[in-house]
């Protein structure tokens, strides 16, 4: 493995895809590109949480304490755009690490079905809460009036900067203790790494990005109701990075990208989400374990064999 | 007094639903080392089937407690058969691998989700009282349907544990719970043992399906909501223990029941959650963890 982040790529990607935002006008496409955006984010936080062997149910939790901060901090105390935005990724890290520094003492199953059980827990608690204006959520979350044309391209701005940082994150000397945890945690501990501190470290940079996804969110939809942040929407999340592959960074992208976008296709033809992810879940795990970037390396690792 | 015999007897019909759903889980993780979000939609198909057969086979002459017990079977049938091709085409492949079949799971739910709802809608069915009438318990009322309930719950659980510890068959899956690759060296099949246990627990959740349908109002998205519960119990009483999951159960519908009646519904779900953290604070592998 090469240690070069591989910057030139990342930064004419990021460019090109930022570009294309200015050239949208049509409203529809914009939405579907700000979600595109947001779920990738969401995605490559779950994903970061992977790396030590978590499934983290509870991103679809940060995601929506995210939102709900933002929504707070810009309703209810009118607070800025940017430092509501900025809040919302620190609230969502600091409860994750409170919450993580309980239940990283578990793995497996017993954390995946906690995280599970915390996000529905969570969204209780938005929908008895008052002041959050309970079942029916909160509206009128509006970025400032100069921003709004501007939206899309600073959301992928955001997601963008976020992802490269947890891409960074990964490929330092702490990715490298996150992957060795995933390994095997009782060597890691052997040469006197403090293993709880440093997982809760990586789900709360994990909740962080999520958080700011969830802030993200709020502003682009101004409205946010307890019913988006089931678990379903970590679900979704997962089926991006199953089908994008989670072995790169690159999957998480290419699953949103192209989930999200075949997926309002299909809303608009009157199918069914659930059975269109479902679907996409289960063939993707059962036919190609290793995603769309697995089955692009096996070709071209084939490829090259033939060429030899 | 009387209301805290009514709230126990209450307790007691919830959990006896909570300890068929958490047994199949249980099972499922002893011998297969998989957690399966699926298992409730076994439950919910089953549900589903009774809902719609009993109303139109009593339409049609039946008398109504032999049209429950057709619906019932028909239900168990279908749910049996779902959860065979489940692991058939699915689960087989995933064993020993928690995040593959979890995954794999997710994508059961979504999928069977949005087919279930396309197939049946949205809407609530109601099943017609298969029996009437209200039994007197020290001074609390419970409906005669609700005590069978009860009644079938214990014989099935009282019949798994009897199998599970007297049987040869529930010796071999014990066995391969405790340590499938020993297990492998004195001979038991291990590919079968896996079948079994998971067809056994696709019995009990449709079972469950099959007997929570008279007394609850069936749709769609009933399994949902005892799984999350299934699953709390399980993990409060340990992953792939039998007594765990009875005590996880009836835990779990205690803190509901009274939860409920002295505060409100929102602070026992909570409380639920504030007692599994609390579980897994003192016990990370739940309180009878036996792995």
């Amino acid at each position: 493995m090469d240690d070069k982040l591989g910057l030139p790529y990342w930064a004419i990607g990021t460019a090109l895809a930022l570009g294309s935002t200015l050239l949208i006008g049509d409203p529809y496409i914009v939405s579907v590109v700000n979600l595109i955006s947001i779920a990738a984010l969401t995605a490559v936080s779950l994903r970061f949480v992977m790396l030590i062997g978590e499934l983290n149910f509870a991103t679809a939790a940060f995601v929506g304490i995210g939102a709900y901060t933002a929504g707070a901090a810009v309703t209810i105390l009118d607070w800025p755009f940017l430092v509501a935005i900025l809040l919302a990724g620190v609230v969502a890290a600091a409860v994750s690490a409170l919450f993580g520094f309980v239940t990283l003492k578990t793995k497996g199953p017993y954390f995946l079905l906690i995280s599970f059980a915390f996000t529905e827990a969570v969204r209780i608690v938005y929908s008895k809460s008052m002041f959050l204006g309970g079942n029916s959520g909160m509206v009128g979350i509006f970025p400032p009036l100069a921003l709004d044309p501007w939206m899309p391209t600073f959301i992928m701005a955001v997601s963008a900067a976020l992802i490269f940082a947890l891409y960074a994150a990964e490929r330092s000397d702490f990715g490298k203790i996150l992957i060795a945890i995933r390994d095997n945690e009782n060597v890691a501990r052997t040469v006197g790494l403090n293993i709880l501190l440093i997982k809760v470290a990586c789900f709360a940079l994990a909740s962080f990005a999520a958080g700011i996804a969830g802030s993200l969110h709020a502003f682009a939809n101004s409205v946010i109701s307890p019913g988006d942040f089931s678990y379903l929407l970590a679900a979704f999340a997962l089926a991006y990075v199953k089908v994008g592959g989670e072995d790169s960074i690159l999957g998480p992208i290419i699953g949103a990208v192209l989930l999200v976008s075949l997926g309002s296709y299909a809303l608009g033809l009157g199918g069914q989400e659930h059975i269109f992810y479902g679907a996409a879940i289960v063939l993707v795990v059962l036919l190609m374990p290793h995603g769309l970037v697995g089955l692009v390396r096996r070709g071209r690792d084939k490829l090259a064999q033939r060429r030899a | 007094m009387q209301t805290a015999i009514q709230l126990i007897v209450t307790s007691l019909q919830i959990g006896a639903v909570y300890i068929l759903f958490s047994l199949g889980l249980t099972l499922i993780f002893g011998v297969m080392r998989i957690v399966n979000f699926a298992h409730g939609h076994l439950f919910t198909i089953s549900a589903l089937m009774v809902a719609y057969s009993v109303p139109w086979l009593a339409g049609n002459g039946f008398p109504v407690l032999l049209a429950y017990l057709t619906g019932a079977a028909i239900g168990i049938a279908v749910a049996l058969v779902i959860g065979f091709l489940i692991y058939v085409f699915g689960f087989r492949y995933f064993q020993r691998d928690m995040v593959g079949s979890f995954i794999l799971s997710i994508g059961l739910v979504l999928l069977l989700d949005g087919v279930l709802l396309k197939l049946f809608g949205g809407a609530v069915r109601p099943v017609p009282e298969v029996l009437s009438g209200t039994v007197n318990i020290l001074g609390a009322t419970v409906t005669t349907q609700r005590l069978a309930l009860c009644f079938a719950a214990v014989v099935i659980t009282g019949m798994l544990y009897l199998a599970l510890t007297r049987t040869r068959l529930g010796k071999a899956l014990r066995a391969v719970s405790i340590d499938h690759e020993a297990a492998m060296l004195q001979g038991v099949p291990y590919n079968r043992m896996a079948m079994i246990g998971f067809m056994i627990a696709a019995g009990l959740a449709a079972v469950a399906g099959a007997l929570i349908a008279p007394v609850s109002i069936v749709s769609p998205a009933i399994g949902a909501d005892y799984l999350i519960k299934g699953f709390i119990a399980v993990i409060v009483g340990g992953l792939g223990s039998v007594p765990g999951a009875i005590l996880g159960g009836l835990f779990v519908a205690a803190i509901e029941t009274f939860g409920g009646f002295y505060f409100d519904p929102t602070a026992a779900t909570i409380a639920i959650f504030v007692l599994v953290i609390v579980v897994l604070l003192v016990r990370p592998k739940g309180l009878l963890d036996n792995g």
